[in-house]
């Protein structure tokens, strides 16, 4: 905890006591028995899985359950001496700051000037002050040019920040974040961790911080609460997290720290650094990272998807941009492939391409059927029953591909998230199959935001199953050769998991297409966290990890 | 893709302006188009509507609006042709129709349609021109302390228009990346589902204002923002073109009638006040930089900036050129 923090109140930034809460009508509670505190500087991880009371707990601490979301609440929150459930969010939002996940929403202005400025002028703020706060947090934030531009022109990274420093505007003692790097590139999550360690030890904000992604933030952390169907199932340091989420919640591991356990090294490293400290201390030698040979094509059929020379203008409503400035790209039966690079880079706009939303300007593209999954699932879902959204026996084909035969007359909200996703997925995939054959490519643009690793696991699984690797999930269907994948993805270890081979574009153009193995273990911001502890060519999970540790010993 | 309609800050005068001046300027053009119905004025005012967008830069919003504007104009012409069957020019007599009975098209209801059409279509291109160069924040600043619900529903609007636009284009990618074996969207099921995502996103904005602190009864802070140098320009337009228009409306400048027989008037006040309305739609012209003194006859140029001249006034001498 830094001293500025100290010398900034005693008053804990945040103190919960036996905390429940229950949504407007909701058959158990999202909150029971929840009692902790955040000191004054202090940098709290919040871990759990989908659906443990994470985000509401972040909504109770900024007083929007029970003001906003209405329901039921027992017990006592307080930020900074102030009685949240008795306060409203209004009267909190000087002493604490919420951002949440999807930063469109969290914008409420049209320039970004604008949007920092809101909350000052809420307050009462002089023009003067207000012009000094707003030019100090961009200056933080390291935003003051985006100062004068309209919010819908910036990225997703961009408009991160800005929400941000809109939250951080009035100096609050706490700031909470749900899942804030979930829709951003590992180059640009990282910057927001740092980004808030920075302004936790300078400024002395306490960071309650949730997020599915630990090891991106662990080591930023001083404390790790850890939730189980709305209960703190954890308290305590991120050693002691690692140590007690091997015994009771592996899926909370993260990649080092699976890579230690599987290796049979303890003290589990709680980051990068911690890891290859530990290893060293061992003598473990880290060999200089050399190329590993390229694997032979193993998929020597005639392209699914041919790009030559491909370029893609986009208009977003400043000038036109080239955002593909002339890709060249193959892809074969059977291949799962990454496609990384970026917010930007043009992941997106590619797959659009392919499926015929975007036109070229210049180059060739040629593809043979294509199924795309866009970013948001939910808009293929327009109807109530999953049977009316897929009718006949092209749609029953479809349903049995994902795994959903079982729930057509299920409404479509009531299913999981996974479970929304494949339907979207098999709406999609409806009537582009011959029986029960798959179109040559399935594609799928970000498919992992907001996911937890048990569901990463499950969709690793059905694209194992389309790729023809193994069973359909209904193990009815089996295929030689399957469908190509291609995921649009940011999530370096989701990535190591299901491809075989990582495409990496940088602002328009290839610059990087090789095996997963040598493209992931080959860099630092593209690089699984095993990768970046052993940096061992070709050595990117745990399980490679440490079967190389066993061969080198210590 | 950003929303053509969508607010743009840009270094013109209309939106430099003060929100007061600029919806002063705008409003005075459409209550033109509300006070007249003779074509002439009504075209008078879609000029001074698409020059005023053009040069504020809102090339894309205005055409956009004028497409939409011929389409709407065209509609409320063939429904009142059918509709209305007063008049004493018959075009075409169409017989018994169901739910219309009998239908003759008259020369006059085709006019007056014409001048609805018209009307409606300047007030979009005026809504757009707004949309697009009125910067919504401060409209909503200014708002605030005089009617703080009123601008907390303004606010969601503002910021829901072009989310809902957004969900609207994502939703319709969606529709057209569906398998040719799944259910047809259509058009019910379809804005059922953008109306519940907009509701959805109307509560995430409005939490959001709820922690930016919008429900607090601040103070009202002083010194607001200083007013631009153009708004005394857009005011006296906007008070001219009142008052050209009540002055010429006492004048028979609105002479124009449709049944039983189409007459319409273009006396000299009718010509005047359209003039003058079309000319009103330079207001939001950038004015050049002024040049204090004429080019020497020899053709040299003397540098207004920077040049000797400007050096010599830091050394407390005044420059005479």
């Amino acid at each position: 905890m830094s001293e500025l923090a100290i010398r900034r109140g005693a008053a804990p930034a945040l103190a919960l006591r036996d905390l429940r809460y229950a949504y407007p009508q909701a058959p158990r509670p999202a909150l029971e028995d929840v009692s902790f505190e955040v000191a004054p500087g202090e940098f709290v991880l919040l871990a759990g899985r989908s659906a443990s009371g994470k985000s509401t707990l972040l909504k109770a601490a900024c007083g929007l359950v029970p003001h906003f979301h209405g329901g039921e609440i027992e017990g006592e929150v307080r930020v900074a001496d102030l009685d949240a459930i008795a306060a409203g969010p209004g009267e909190l939002a000087a002493a604490v700051g919420y951002l949440a996940q999807d930063p469109e929403t969290q914008v409420v202005s049209t320039t970004v000037a604008a949007e920092i400025e809101l909350p000052l002028e809420m307050r009462g703020d002089e023009p003067a002050d207000r012009a000094r706060a707003v030019e100090e947090v961009a200056l933080a934030l390291a935003i003051p040019h985006l100062l004068d531009r309209a919010v819908d022109t910036l990225s997703g990274g961009e408009l991160q920040r800005v929400a941000l420093a809109a939250a951080l505007a009035t100096r609050p003692r706490l700031i909470l974040l749900d899942e804030p790097t979930s829709q951003l590139d590992p180059v640009a999550g990282d910057e927001l961790i740092w980004l808030l360690r920075r302004l936790n030890e300078e400024w002395g904000v306490a960071v309650l911080l949730a997020e599915h992604r630990l090891e991106r933030c662990l080591a930023a952390a001083d404390r790790v609460i850890a939730m189980e169907a709305g209960r703190l199932s954890f308290n305590g340091s991120p050693a002691d997290f690692l140590a007690w989420a091997r015994n009771a919640d592996p899926a909370l591991e993260t990649p080092a720290a699976r890579l230690f356990s599987l290796a049979g090294i303890d003290p589990l490293p709680v980051g990068v650094r911690a890891a290859r400290q530990t290893l060293r201390g061992m003598g473990v030698a880290h060999p200089p990272n050399r190329s590993s040979r390229r694997v032979s094509d193993p998929h020597p059929q005639g392209p699914v998807l041919q790009a030559k020379g491909l370029w893609v203008e986009l208009d977003r409503g400043e000038d036109p941009r080239d955002v593909l400035k002339g890709i060249d790209l193959t892809i074969r039966p059977g291949e799962r492939v990454a496609l990384m690079g970026r917010n930007g880079a043009g992941k997106s706009t590619l797959l659009r391409t392919a499926a015929g939303l975007h036109e070229s300007i210049a180059g060739k593209l040629s593809v043979d059927s294509i199924a795309l999954l866009t970013q948001n699932p939910s808009d293929y879902l327009v109807r109530e029953r999953v049977g009316d959204e897929l009718p006949g026996d092209a749609g029953l084909a479809a349903l049995r591909v994902v795994g959903l035969e079982g729930k057509v007359d299920a409404d479509p909200r009531d299913l999981s998230g996974g479970e929304r996703q494949r339907l979207a997925l098999a709406i999609a995939l409806a009537g582009r199959m011959e029986g029960e054959a798959l179109p040559a490519l399935v594609a799928l643009d970000e498919p992992t935001r907001g996911m937890d690793h048990a569901r990463k696991g499950e969709l690793v699984k059905l694209i194992e199953a389309l790729a023809g690797d193994g069973a359909f999930v209904t193990q009815q269907v089996t295929k030689a050769t399957g469908a190509a994948v291609v995921v649009a993805t940011h999530d370096v270890e989701f990535a190591s998991e299901f491809a075989d081979r990582v495409v990496l574009l940088g602002d328009g153009v290839v610059i990087a297409d090789g095996p997963m193995p040598e493209i992931l273990s080959g860099g630092w911001y593209f690089a699984t966290e095993v990768a970046r502890v052993l940096d061992l060519p070709g050595v990117v999970t745990p399980e490679q990890g440490a079967a190389a540790l066993r061969e080198q010993g210590p | 893709m950003k929303s053509p309609f969508a607010y743009q800050p840009r270094p013109r005068p209309l939106q430099l302006a003060s929100p007061g001046a600029s919806v002063a300027y705008l409003g005075a053009i459409v209550a033109v188009a509300f006070l007249y119905s003779n074509p002439l004025v009504l075209i008078a005012a879609g000029i001074a509507a698409t020059s005023a967008g053009l040069i504020a830069g809102a090339r894309r919003a205005v055409r956009l609006a004028l497409k939409m504007g011929a389409s709407l104009g065209l509609l409320i012409v063939v429904v009142n042709a059918l509709v209305v069957d007063r008049g004493e020019t018959v075009l075409a007599r169409l017989g018994e129709w169901p739910l219309f009975g009998r239908v003759d098209v008259t020369l006059e209801a085709i006019v007056a349609g014409l001048s609805m059409g018209l009307r409606a279509a300047v007030v979009l291109v005026l809504g757009a021109v707004y949309s697009a160069c009125v910067d919504p924040d401060r409209v909503l600043r200014a708002l605030r302390p005089l009617a703080g619900r009123s601008a907390l529903t303004a606010s969601l609007v503002s910021r829901l228009v072009p989310v809902a636009a957004a969900d609207a284009a994502r939703l319709r990618d969606a529709a057209r990346l569906r398998g040719p074996g799944a259910a047809e969207v259509g058009k019910a099921p379809l804005a059922r589902r953008l109306l519940a995502g907009s509701l959805d996103r109307a509560v995430d904005v409005a939490a959001t204002l709820e922690l930016r602190g919008y429900s607090l009864d601040a103070p009202r802070p002083r010194n607001r923002r200083a007013r631009s140098r153009y708004d005394r320009r857009f005011y006296t337009v906007a008070a001219l073109l009142l008052v050209a228009a009540i002055v010429g409306r006492a004048l028979g400048a609105d002479d124009f009638q449709t049944y039983p027989a189409v007459e319409i008037g273009l006396g000299s006040a009718t010509l005047a006040l359209s003039a003058l309305i079309a000319l009103s739609g330079l207001t939001p012209l950038r004015r050049k930089p002024h040049r204090r003194a004429s080019q020497p006859a020899d053709g040299t140029k003397v540098p207004l900036y920077g040049g000797e001249s400007s050096r010599r006034r830091g050394s407390g001498e005044v420059a005479r050129v």
